[in-house]
């Protein structure tokens, strides 16, 4: 991963004619979008810089400054197909050259920072993604399923594959656009879009950069996020099964290594009401699990349904294996989508609560999500051979 | 029938006049037996009339069938090579299709059951007609049909809207972790099932009143139980929400009243 690079001066250097860099905001407070504006000032030339916020800023706050509005974002806590059609949009229509979005809460986010997702995409990179620092009870639905499934189907190591926060190059943008013009065709704008997934199948280059803590806006509840992401994003992988089907080897890791942040002094969670939840849904949803996963991983999971609280840990790659086989399932519509996808909020769940014991028993939170994503990379071998002959390999 | 019960009472007038002899016997055993005859005739010529109607019934659903097992080859071959489905997926990859229900093999499955539809309304024309010039009946067995037809799509159709609201039911329940999940399910299944039945017999004309008033009593019993069962099955979780409500009001609460898991855990 990069360090951030402080030097504004890529920027000059590019100017071209018309905007060098179009800033698309996403809905904030006065006083955070004053924030933005500072930094943005702080960090490039005000006469390159082109801001597109849906709210009005501060009389005269900046009047060297070039706001236009824009459309508010479809969804609060993810970028969706609308949002990648309208920056394709308002970049073409004011000659942008490459555009920086920034999602809601971005006033964390520090000069330095923006400049380190701003300025590749001026030069050669064609998508710039943060990697954030999140505390070990943060972004989990991102470890236990986007990143693992992301890097082992994709080869990418993009550690935020939804990050609300994104550089993109002009033909970043205009492949991103491509994309989502299909979904809004079909009234489903609101469907959340995947860069890393784009940009590999495109062989853009993609640079991942540091950008420390971020402050995240609390999205919905777990029974509504879990299906909005994952739904998209099998329908993503099925559509690309051209591409991740062959063998790629995963990029190196950049000079500037990701330091998982320090352990936070948080108290650890109660695992409990999550280990109730998978035992009831052991007992309940047993028939529907049965129909989309095999024997073998049915025989594992009545094997830690019994399993006390403090011994309880999923195995990673009998997890690698339930994803993948609920993958399988939601592409051959084994049973109805929205079924599938509500019966595999409680398995999540048994994962969550395991990765917590893990992280409880003093291993690096972080090491654990590695070796999560290892194992989806070395099952990826199942997953291919489900998946050409589903009825035939079924262990 | 007629004939022999003239008969019948011809004899039992001349009786009165006449005694009982050997002779009278053999006369009502041969009115019997030319009675028995004549029925079987008349049923035996209405079968012989009908025979065609049978016979067109089962060759216009062959050749149907035929004719739709070829045009669906035909067809399956034709998209298959003009790469039918790549198109589609390429115009509206939005839109997902499950291998199983690729546009193709729908398309070519829909050709097949359309022709053998086809195939089995003419049939069941042919046989009605043949069957109506037969026998002075007026009803029609092809309206009664058409209901038995009717009457079966929505047997399956209530069959298929139960499965799946007893599974949304499920899945929902479990997800709010209600101990009752399963017994929610199986009540919301019963009341589809119930009134399907209720529906179907209706459509069938079967039991006339009886079914309704039946259904109105099960459907009602159902649903008291139901409203017991969840009530005083939910008593404690409802308190215990109050309670944890009284005590972290004014604050943000710690964990989700329902599930009791950790909002400090950030899902996304």
């Amino acid at each position: 991963m990069a360090a951030a690079d402080q030097n504004p001066g890529v920027l000059s250097s590019s100017a071209h004619h018309g905007n060098a860099l179009l800033v698309l905001l996403a809905a904030m407070t006065p006083e955070q979008l004053e924030t933005v504006l500072a930094n943005l000032t702080a960090s490039f030339p005000a006469e390159e810089l082109l801001i597109a916020s849906p709210d009005t800023p501060p009389a005269n706050a900046h009047p060297s400054l070039r706001m236009i509005t824009a459309p508010a974002n479809n969804s609060s806590w993810i970028l969706t197909a609308t949002d990648f059609a309208n920056a394709y949009q308002l970049a073409e229509k004011n000659e942008a050259h490459a555009i920086l979005m920034l999602g809601p809460e971005s006033s964390s986010l520090s000069a330095s920072e923006l400049c380190a997702l701003a300025n590749p995409v001026l030069a050669a990179t064609d998508l710039a993604v943060p990697c954030y620092s999140l505390a070990p009870h943060a972004g989990l639905v991102n470890s236990a399923i986007l990143y693992p499934i992301t890097r082992a189907l994709f080869a990418s190591r993009v550690r935020f594959p939804l990050a609300v926060d994104l550089g993109l190059s002009l033909r970043m943008a205009k492949c991103l656009s491509d994309a989502a013009r299909r979904f809004t065709a079909a009234n489903q704008g609101g469907t959340p879009l995947w860069p890393a997934n784009e940009a590999a199948v495109a062989g853009f280059a993609v640079e991942q950069f540091d950008v420390g803590p971020r402050v995240q806006l609390a999205g919905p509840e777990l029974n509504t996020i879990l299906p909005l992401v994952t739904g998209p994003l099998f329908s993503d992988i099925k559509a690309k099964a051209a591409f991740w089907q062959r063998f790629r080897p995963l990029p190196p890791v950049s000079n500037a290594i990701f330091t998982p942040p320090a352990p936070a002094t948080e108290t650890p969670a109660d695992i409990m009401p999550m280990l109730s939840a998978f035992r009831l849904a052991y007992t309940n949803l047993h028939e529907i699990w049965s129909l989309v996963l095999p024997p073998n991983s049915m025989l594992k999971l009545k094997r830690l349904a019994a399993t006390d609280a403090p011994a309880f840990s999923i195995a990673d790659d009998l997890w690698a294996r339930i994803v993948y086989d609920f993958l399988l399932a939601y592409r051959l519509r084994t049973i109805n989508r929205g079924h599938l996808l509500g019966a595999l909020i409680p398995l999540y769940l048994a994962w969550v609560a395991s990765h917590f014991n893990i992280s409880a028993s003093g291993a690096s939170s972080e090491d654990h999500i590695e070796a999560v994503a290892a194992a989806f990379e070395a099952e990826k071998t199942y997953m291919v051979s489900r998946w050409r002959w589903p009825d035939r390999f079924n262990p | 029938m007629q004939n022999l019960f003239a008969t019948i009472i011809q004899s039992a007038s001349s009786q009165a006049s006449q005694p009982l002899t050997t002779g009278g016997n053999a006369s009502i055993w041969s009115h019997m037996a030319d009675a028995l005859h004549q029925s079987l005739e008349r049923i035996l010529s209405l079968l012989i009339a009908i025979l065609p109607g049978i016979l067109a019934l089962l060759v216009a659903l062959a050749v149907f069938a035929l004719i739709g097992t070829a045009l669906s080859a035909l067809l399956r071959f034709g998209l298959t090579a003009a790469r039918f489905d790549e198109h589609l997926a390429r115009r509206h990859s939005s839109i997902n299709w499950a291998p199983s229900t690729s546009p193709t093999a729908l398309i070519a499955r829909g050709f097949f059951w359309g022709c053998v539809l086809l195939g089995l309304i003419i049939g069941i024309s042919a046989f009605d007609a043949s069957y109506a010039t037969a026998t002075t009946l007026p009803s029609s067995l092809l309206s009664y049909l058409s209901r038995f037809v009717e009457a079966a799509v929505l047997f399956i159709a209530g069959t298929l809207i139960a499965r799946y609201l007893a599974r949304s039911v499920l899945i929902g329940a479990v997800n709010e972790q209600l101990q009752y999940a399963r017994f929610l399910s199986l009540g919301v299944k019963w009341l589809v099932l119930v009134l399907t039945a209720a529906m179907v017999l209706e459509h069938l004309q079967i039991g006339g009143n009886i079914v309704g008033l039946a259904f109105g009593i099960l459907f009602g019993g159902i649903v008291l139980t139901l409203t017991l069962a969840v009530g005083l099955g939910s008593r404690d979780l409802v308190s215990r929400s109050l309670e944890s409500h009284a005590e972290h009001s004014g604050e943000n609460s710690a964990a989700h009243p329902a599930t009791g898991i950790d909002n400090s855990i950030r899902h996304f």
